[in-house]
């Protein structure tokens, strides 16, 4: 008896099942990226090639040959490496001791150190114009000194602070997994302290070193948030574009500056991921946690230093909470709610501002809240959709990239890591150049702003979302196949179930960064959509340095706010582990 | 013909690399089969091709009559047990076992009452509420084995679902599959490196090396008429020896050996093996008497390996080694020890004979 064919086909109706769940999904998330990043990013590179409609190179010959405006290009390579040598350093220190010593109060050390992920990158720069400023407490009242921090020096400090918990990450791990059995063996062998820490624990971190100056670059040289409030007349290129398109109406170039700046924040991201992935790889399995008693003085020196680094974050925060509360700063102290009237910045916001009418009483109080506090329940409206919508994609992507594995992975791979190379100033730009045009219906309206935050932090999603499925052996799906489950039934009740603690803690970190971005979202908000975030900017920029403190101090307790909730309800802190980069 | 599954000119290339190469196998409904191999033989691969996992580059897969290649995973209704176990870290036991049952959207009632069965056949009733991570490594896998076994499936395939666990749970667990095997007439197809597994457990073994079946057989005939040098090594231990053969002798140039098997060809380069049960050992006082004097050798005792109920000996003769078994009791009779100078005897019909010679010393 001859076998009966089941189908004439030779393609295995299982593998093109599957393949049209897979290919569906992945041709939406390529679609979504080519538009929503690629396009815009090459629509500012096109426009910064054409001067009076035809292909030139006459921008960049005006930028380089202009030394006024080519000094900001001077300015932000300076700023930037001063940072990541600064920082690194401090960091390795900051680490070291965390993971090598037997100092007390680790735990406080480093919760303290992640404080700066939950803040505006604005806050660094407002604590030290209270502090180091025209009127700040310590040059003006203390030492009575003309000195003041604007310009480079702050733009540095303030980038350090800020820098230093992405940094710590980076060392943080790479530290605790490099094996401390190899420097006890370097001193069984007769190698004194000193000699074991050049000869073995400092090369053993190299590319954990070099991956966090590397990110540090980037983060710096992508900043938007401090050089504008403590830079004073020192322009970097983050500033410069902002400068041309607002001040000047000149996209031209906005956009070649943006591709300038494009330039060493690609090749600083591109240096950092390679050696992330290396340093990973030295990663030992025999990593062992228990370190020896430090001798006294070893201990107390790192507890002094690292009481020395926390003190100087928190410093930053209790600096602009009080800022936000007392009259006149620094002349007068007594306490006030005033600041947090804010100036009438407000426009009615859907669904908010009628939810609040309808349960406050007409006032001043009703107008406060429904009106005023509009960019703050904006900014919270954005902030939750961007947590579901962002990590819920990030995590479809890299459950494509990880296990579905289909033809064109590497492409969706490439274009899920890229963002993470673009500065915020330069998407935003190209969302304006790319979508301000009347048949982008969504162009004006908050939902081009959820878009641009979701793919801008895109990298981390993605990174996380892998990292946790390599995890899930590969069985554990078959076996749900193999018992009857369809593609979607196996992702529903199998992979994501398995995938929620990644989940949670990207959808964290998704509001953390919608709460808090400046940089990405600068050009996307109109006089009907305002930011919180970008609403500390504006009312420094307009002098009104109190409320933009109550302002910044409002974003602050809504991100605590969210990560306490977070905590209590899944048992996880969203902060653990997580950094720019993964 | 029943719902028997062929194996038919079945091929695997990765590129340039052939995983599986043409082989044809037919598996009668309610049969054990067991392949067997080292690592990288292509009996994962053919499991998997079975599964539907896997694409058939050539060649058929056959069920029930029906050339089965383009069926997707769920459609054929094979049930797969896991080297890791692979259970659903986020669900119960009882969940576990009731997915498949879910996805083939049974009734409530009817899912509750086969989870019930299914846990008294593992006898693992008052574990149902937990979650695998909470239960043992043999506990996984027995669940693993009859969450596969649940939706009832026409075939239920092992991926060497034994490696992952202790030696003597792997003991058992190996007694339970054969039990339930038998209990429910299920065809099984079990994929092992383990011989003894294999030899233990299945009907029928295949033995597998690069792609291609070495032989295909019952265990005992595996064992006791093994097809060639290959299978001679890897199943149970061999002794080697090249020579060439005139007639029913073989000359392995430092001595002649005699031996029945496999006819009188003239002159031709062949292998010999020989078990080491089969390897006779006798005190050197006085030489004893044999059938065939030719295959008496002198030697003496270099190592000497205590194995329970057997005795290993490593013995040196003039020029070579050889390996003898013997049962503890005897060796304790003949009283012998290290050093000591032996007659070593193997009967010619104990010698297998594999023309070409080109297997390992």
């Amino acid at each position: 008896m001859n076998p009966v064919e089941t189908s004439g086909k030779r393609f295995s109706s299982w593998f093109t099942a599957d393949n049209l769940f897979t290919v569906v999904i992945m041709s939406i998330l390529l679609i979504i990226l080519a538009v929503f990043l690629l396009y815009p990013v090459v629509d500012i590179c096109r426009l910064s090639f054409i001067k009076d409609g035809a292909f030139s190179l006459q921008n960049y010959l005006d930028y380089f040959s202009e030394p006024k405006i080519f000094r900001s290009f001077y300015n932000s390579i300076f700023v930037s490496t001063v940072t990541m040598v600064i920082t690194t350093v401090l960091a390795f220190l900051f680490a070291y001791g965390l993971t090598r010593t037997t100092m007390p109060g680790k735990g406080f050390f480093y919760t303290v150190s992640t404080l700066p992920l939950i803040a505006p990158t604005i806050i660094q720069a407002l604590a030290l114009i209270l502090l180091f400023g025209r009127n700040g407490v310590i040059t003006r009242y203390l030492l009575d000194t003309s000195w003041n921090i604007y310009g480079a020096t702050g733009i540095i400090v303030g980038e350090v602070l800020y820098c230093f918990p992405n940094a710590l990450f980076i060392l943080y791990t790479t530290l605790s997994a490099v094996d401390t059995r190899l420097d006890e063996a370097a001193q069984s062998l007769g190698a004194s302290a000193l000699k074991t820490f050049f000869k073995v624990t400092l090369p053993s971190s190299k590319y954990g070193i070099a991956s966090a100056a590397a990110l540090t670059f980037n983060l710096t040289i992508t900043d938007f948030g401090i050089p504008v409030v403590i830079g004073g007349d020192y322009s970097v290129l983050a500033t410069e574009i902002v400068n041309k398109v607002f001040g000047m109406q000149r996209f031209d170039l906005g956009a070649t500056i943006s591709v300038i700046l494009l330039v060493p924040s690609i090749t600083a991201f591109a240096i950092n991921y390679y050696l992330t992935r290396k340093s990973y790889a030295m990663i030992s399995g025999q990593a062992r946690p228990f370190i020896q008693p430090s001798r006294p003085l070893k201990k107390w020196a790192f507890t002094a230093y690292s009481g020395f680094i926390s003190a100087s974050i928190l410093l930053v925060f209790i600096t602009v909470f009080l800022g936000s509360f007392v009259n006149t700063w620094p002349y007068d102290f007594s306490l006030t709610l005033k600041h947090f009237d804010f100036p009438s910045l407000g426009a009615s916001v859907p669904l908010w501002t009628p939810f609040w009418n309808s349960v406050l009483d007409p006032g001043p109080l009703r107008d406060m809240i429904a009106i005023k506090y509009a960019p703050i329940w904006t900014s919270l409206m954005v902030s939750l959709v961007v947590a579901v919508v962002g990590a819920s994609i990030t995590l479809i992507a890299a459950y494509i990239i990880e296990k579905k594995k289909p033809r064109g992975e590497q492409l969706l791979y490439a274009l899920s890591v890229l963002p993470a190379a673009i500065p915020g100033v330069v998407l935003g730009l190209g969302y304006v150049l790319a979508f301000n045009k009347p048949y982008f219906l969504i162009y004006g309206t908050i939902w081009i702003i959820i878009i641009n935050v979701v793919i801008a932090n895109f990298t981390l999603g993605v990174l996380s979302g892998t990292a946790n499925l390599k995890q899930i052996d590969k069985s554990v799906e078959e076996a749900a196949v193999s018992l009857g489950a369809g593609p979607v039934t196996t992702f529903t009740r199998i992979v994501f179930p398995l995938s929620k603690v990644a989940f949670l803690s990207t959808t964290t970190f998704y509001f953390m960064r919608s709460m808090t971005t400046i940089s990405a979202v600068l050009f996307l908000v109109s006089a009907q959509i305002k930011l919180a975030a970008i609403e500390i900017i504006f009312l420094d920029v307009d002098g009104r340095t109190a409320s933009a403190n109550a302002m910044c101090t409002v974003v602050v307790l809504i991100v605590a706010l969210f990560l306490i909730v977070m905590r209590i309800t899944t048992g996880s802190s969203g902060l653990t582990g997580m950094s720019a980069t993964k | 013909m029943g719902r028997d599954l062929k194996l038919e000119n079945l091929t695997k290339r990765y590129g340039n690399l052939t995983a599986v190469d043409h082989v044809n196998l037919e598996i009668r409904e309610g049969e054990f089969i067991c392949f067997l191999g080292p690592s990288g033989c292509g009996k994962t691969t053919i499991l998997r091709m079975i599964t539907g996992f896997e694409t058939v580059t050539e060649g058929s897969v056959i069920f029930n009559d029906r050339v089965i290649n383009d069926l997707i995973p769920k459609k054929r209704e094979f049930g797969i047990v896991f080297q890791s176990y692979a259970l659903f870290p986020n669900m119960t036991v009882e969940e576990n076992i009731a997915f498949g049952l879910k996805m083939r959207k049974m009734p409530k009632k009817a899912i509750a009452e086969r989870v019930d069965t299914m846990l008294d056949l593992i006898g693992l009733s008052d574990w149902r509420k937990l979650y695998p991570s909470q239960l043992s490594g043999g506990q996984q896998q027995r669940v693993a084995l009859v969450r596969a076994l649940a939706p009832d499936p026409q075939v239920l395939l092992l991926d060497e679902p034994l490696s992952a666990l202790d030696a003597k749970i792997r003991l058992r667990l190996r007694a339970e599959i054969k039990r339930l095997q038998q209990e429910l007439k299920k065809t099984m197809i079990h994929v092992t490196h383990d011989q003894e597994e294999a030899l233990s457990i299945a009907d029928r073994v295949v033995v597998m090396e690069k792609g291609q079946f070495r032989q295909v057989g019952r265990p005992i005939d595996i064992y006791k008429n093994p097809s060639c040098n290959f299978v001679a090594d890897f199943v149970g231990t061999s002794n080697f020896f090249e020579g060439r053969r005139t007639a029913a002798v073989v000359d392995i140039g430092r001595r002649k050996i005699k031996v029945t098997r496999n006819g009188n060809g003239t002159d031709e380069a062949v292998s010999l093996a020989i078990r080491p049960e089969n390897v006779e050992v006798f005190k050197g006082d006085a030489v004893p008497q044999v059938p065939e004097p030719m295959n008496l050798v002198p030697g003496r005792i270099d190592v000497v390996v205590f194995q329970g109920a057997a005795v290993r000996l490593l013995i040196h003769l003039d020029g070579e080694e050889i390996i003898s078994d013997i049962i503890e009791k005897d060796f304790e009779q003949r009283a012998l020890k290290q050093g000591d100078q032996v007659y070593v005897y193997c009967s010619p019909e104990s010698y297998l004979v594999f023309p070409g010679g080109e297997g390992k010393k």
